[in-house]
């Protein structure tokens, strides 16, 4: 009888142990909003002693995150960079669990549409960086929850071998051509999907004008394509087996044509763009390296590696790639509209429910 | 005493048992322990979710029952309830018939090289379930080549579409006809041909003979493995993201993803509802197998004898046998890997033409084989295979040798090693993330992590392979060996486990292979320099990078190739059957 009640013993300690809270860091965070002029000697040193870096991404690994961890690591030898990969919706999961369990490994959380997310679900701490000084104003969040890190342009892109030339939609009206009726796809569930091009259309023609578009867009019976990011969407177009795919990044289909693939952007009137983010996890453990990381990501370097990776930069001062300029609003002389993750959050809702009404 | 007496005092004598023999052997009880803390964690994460609004930190709120009402009252939940059903049954048939005949032909018939189809079985298990389902929709596509030359023949272009009910049917059914023909060959194999042998005595031909004879007498395994492929099509969650996603076909599965990842923070109501609706359908399916599985037991009774079971000379059809034998293997297994070879050469894909023979390249693998790249997560996940299948083998064995015989309590064991199965992989990997990243060892993101789930998800498919094992040694070598005063763990030690080695080989690959190919668990487990390669095949494919996930799949399925065939030979020098 003896043996048992020790094992009852040993078990009840272990089951204890396991399930009590995680650790806790108690950190003072007053760098993170710090401006003097020596911030940067302070990070150094900070970060010095921290030693590690780890950041949640939603960037390519190959050619992002991994050139931005050797550069960051070359520049700061003292700091070890890590990182993990995910889609917007894992990294969310991922650090609300963090966060709730106060076991916070990410210092720098990094994608589209993570940013207001996550601020507004009280995962972050404000902090502010001279690096976002030189961004223009309408990239720049005032309240110092986020800043962002590079930008997407949305265009539609089409088949070349299935549209032909004289019969390309040049505008959203050019949508509602019943020619066009089963051949049109869009993204659902991803929030630069339906929700930016519905919330795009409600701010540029009023939501009664809007309505009417919708209620005429519906009848084209619009192939809901919930499988994969946008990118695949344009393999499906290059594939050739959908026509035409609204609210795709418009630089995707430009890197598959300069390798001979039968696919092309349009850049619809106005084009919607948003902002990559970046948000400092609350209870972060490294905030001296955080901040150093954030600060080279904006830098004229970081933006470099960035462009090279088919991103585009948010710096005004760093070009995005020659082969990418077509679609850059600015460049196509076109009109933009940015639509800020706390717009498009503000619009989430009510735009997912005209699609589910409409479009479902 | 009346056997209706008997029904109807059980539950009072399983409590006096219960109380009166406290002696449950401490292994038991460690064991049954370990499960507990294993399961029950999800379990409640899963159940509290469902019930409880999720505030926008992630934790949970005030009591609601609307996640369910929103499912009862939604117009989706029912199609997509009945999708489910018809997709697992339409997989599970074609599984089961494919995978069957293949068995027949191998087991009972004298097609030559038949033997070599147990290879083939086993190459094709080595290939990831993701490749599988993205090497079909290439060849399947709007612009595959099947498509093409459909069109061509017929002059009407577009004839088949793959993203529908039937292409998930056809290739989760297909994925799983080399598991079923394992299975159902070893089934075949311990039926007892003296059956069969008398049947032929009075008159009966081969063929009748096997017909009234030895398939009856195969038929509750058969039920039964059809239920387990039912079940794992029901949870499964590759085909239905990859293809039915994007044929707006939902199934449960993907209604879970959906609305676990639907923008806005992470909210698992909606997820929770739809996942206790699915444990508990599929809870009730097993309950029901294993009435099945305790029929089954008494077909068998009459095993274990040394057999062979009959062949059936099919004179010159024999080549006709193996003709099909041949056929299979090439639709099961070869066409789906050249058709991801061919799109691994590559730069982006547009279907196969002669254009595109033009356009061959190495790029893909160029960029696969710089330094750096991808050898991290090949190494993890050799690492995840290796150490879960290490973990669950004995462990399984051990309490499957305490279920055979009869250690009092050990029942409970059998029963709870199997709940693993109902659970939906994707939810499996939110609750573990939760367990993990509240716990005060310092487990989260770490691999051991990913290993300790994988080893809980794989846990009833080692148990079924030593439960088979066991169930066939006689307990004379044991007893002799208590008599000579040995103790239960070195009767198990140097008794049980050298006797169950073959059993023990191949229960060790098959949880090898499939730990290494699970995309959803690991999903939110891995952090940073934990990445696992199914992941990033996954992601790859969501990234719709497939050329350059065809060409990291081809060195992938090259890889589980070598380990499967070493395996191979192992096992038969050593007169070990996989």
């Amino acid at each position: 009888m003896q043996a048992p009640r020790k094992t009852h013993f040993i078990l009840a300690g272990l089951f204890a142990s396991l399930l009590c809270a995680g650790p806790t860091y108690a950190q003072d965070l007053s760098i993170l909003t710090h401006r003097s002029a020596d911030r940067e000697r302070l990070l150094i040193e900070g970060a010095r002693k921290e030693g590690l870096v780890v950041i949640y991404s939603a960037a390519i690994v190959n050619q992002a995150l991994r050139p931005i961890a050797e550069a960051f690591m070359k520049k700061y030898p003292f700091v070890k960079l890590t990182y993990w990969r995910a889609d917007t919706e894992e990294i969310i999961a991922k650090l609300s669990a963090e966060v709730r369990a106060k076991n916070v490994v990410a210092d720098l959380v990094e994608g589209t549409g993570v940013g207001e997310l996550a601020v507004e679900s009280g995962l972050t701490v404000p902090f502010t960086t001279p690096a976002t000084d030189e961004l223009p104003e309408i990239y720049r969040d005032p309240r110092g929850n986020w800043a962002s890190s590079r930008i997407s342009y949305f265009g539609m892109a089409y088949n070349t071998k299935l549209v032909p030339p004289d019969q390309v939609p040049k505008t959203y009206d050019d949508l509602l051509d019943p020619k066009w009726k089963g051949k049109i796809a869009w993204r659902i569930n991803t929030s630069s999907g339906t929700p930016l091009f519905i919330t795009t259309q409600r701010i540029v023609r009023g939501e009664e004008k809007a309505a009417e578009y919708f209620s005429k867009l519906a009848e084209q019976q619009i192939i809901n394509f919930g499988s994969g990011s946008a990118r695949t969407l344009v393999d499906r177009v290059i594939a050739g087996e959908i026509p035409i795919a609204l609210n795709i990044f418009a630089h995707h289909p430009l890197i598959s044509k300069a390798k001979g693939a039968p696919v092309n952007t349009v850049l619809l009137e106005p084009v919607p763009s948003t902002a990559g983010t970046m948000v400092v996890p609350k209870g972060v453990r490294h905030p001296h390296a955080a901040m150093l990381l954030a600060d080279f990501i904006l830098s004229k370097e970081g933006q470099e590696i960035f462009a090279k990776a088919e991103y585009f930069p948010v710096r005004p001062d760093v070009a995005p790639l020659e082969t990418l300029a077509p679609v850059v609003p600015k460049k196509a002389g076109v009109q933009e509209l940015f639509v800020g993750s706390e717009k498009l959050n503000r619009y989430y809702e009510s735009s997912q429910k005209i699609w589910e009404e409409r479009f479902r | 005493m009346t056997t209706q007496v008997n029904k109807t005092a059980l539950p009072a004598q399983h409590a006096v048992a219960w109380f009166d023999q406290w002696r449950i052997s401490p292994v038991v009880l460690i064991l049954i322990g370990i499960l507990l803390f294993a399961i029950v964690p999800p379990t409640l994460f899963l159940v509290n979710a469902s019930f409880h609004e999720t505030l926008p930190d992630g934790s949970s709120g005030a009591f609601t029952l609307r996640f369910y009402q929103k499912l009862v009252e939604g117009k989706l939940f029912l199609p997509s309830l009945i999708n489910t059903v018809i997709y697992a049954c339409g997989s599970a048939l074609i599984a089961i018939f494919i995978g069957t005949l293949q068995a027949l032909i191998v087991e009972r018939t004298n097609a030559p090289g038949r033997r070599l189809a147990f290879l083939a079985a086993i190459i094709s298990l080595g290939v990831p379930h993701i490749l599988y389902t993205v090497a079909w929709l290439l060849l399947l596509g709007r612009s595959g080549p099947v498509n093409d030359l459909l069109s061509f023949v017929f002059q009407k272009s577009q004839m088949l579409d793959v993203y529908s009910l039937w292409g998930m049917m056809l290739i989760e059914g297909v994925g799983f006809v080399p598991l079923t023909f394992l299975l159902m060959s070893a089934v075949l194999r311990s039926t007892d041909a003296s059956f069969e042998e008398a049947a032929m005595m009075s008159g009966a031909s081969p063929v009748k003979a096997f017909m009234r004879i030895s398939l009856r007498m195969a038929l509750p395994a058969l039920a039964g493995l059809t239920l387990l492929i039912f079940v794992k099509a029901f949870e499964s969650f590759e085909v239905p993201a990859l293809v039915g996603l994007a044929g707006n076909v939902s199934v449960i599965t993907t209604m879970i993803y959906q609305s676990s990842r639907q923008a806005g923070a992470a909210n698992y109501g909606e997820a929770g509802a739809y996942s206790v609706c699915l444990v508990v359908i599929l809870l009730g399916l097993m309950l029901w197998q294993s009435q099945l599985s305790k029929n089954a037991k008494r077909y068998q009774t009459i095993t274990g004898k040394g057999f062979r079971p009959r062949v059936i000379d099919l004179g010159a059809w024999r080549y006709g046998a193996t003709a099909i034998l041949v056929s299979l293997f090439l639709i099961v297994t070869v066409v789906p890997v050249l058709m991801l070879a061919f799109t691994s050469f590559q730069p982006f894909y547009g279907g196969v033409s002669l254009e595109a023979f033009s356009r061959l390249s190495l790029e893909n693998y160029e960029a696969l084989l710089k330094p750096g790249s991808f050898r991290d997560s090949i190494l993890n996940t050799l690492m995840l295979g290796t150490m879960t299948a290490t973990l669950v083998v004995p462990f399984t064995a051990l309490c499957a040798w305490l279920v055979v015989r009869r250690a009092s309590g050990a029942w409970l064991l059998d029963q709870i090693a199997s709940v693993p199965l109902v659970f939906p992989a994707i939810i499996l990997s939110v609750a573990f993330l939760d367990v993990f990243v509240n716990m005060s060892l310092p487990l989260y993101g770490t691999l051991l992590s990913v290993i300790l789930a994988s080893s809980v998800r794989y846990l009833p498919y080692g148990m079924r392979y030593a439960f088979a094992g066991t169930m066939q040694i006689h307990s004379d070598l044991e007893e002799a060996a208590t008599i000579s005063g040995a103790s239960k763990a070195r009767i198990f030690i140097r008794i049980l486990m050298p006797l169950l080695a073959a059993t023990l080989v191949s229960s060790w690959l098959m949880i090898f292979l499939l730990s290494v190919q699970a995309v959803s668990l690991p999903l939110l487990l891995v952090g940073p320099g934990s990445e696992v390669m199914a992941v990033t095949l996954f992601e790859l494919w969501q990234n719709g990078q497939v050329t350059e996930l065809a060409a990291m799949g081809i060195l992938w399925i090259a890889l589980m190739t070598c380990v499967s065939v070493t395996f191979h030979m192992l096992t038969r020098r050593h007169q070990f059957s996989v």
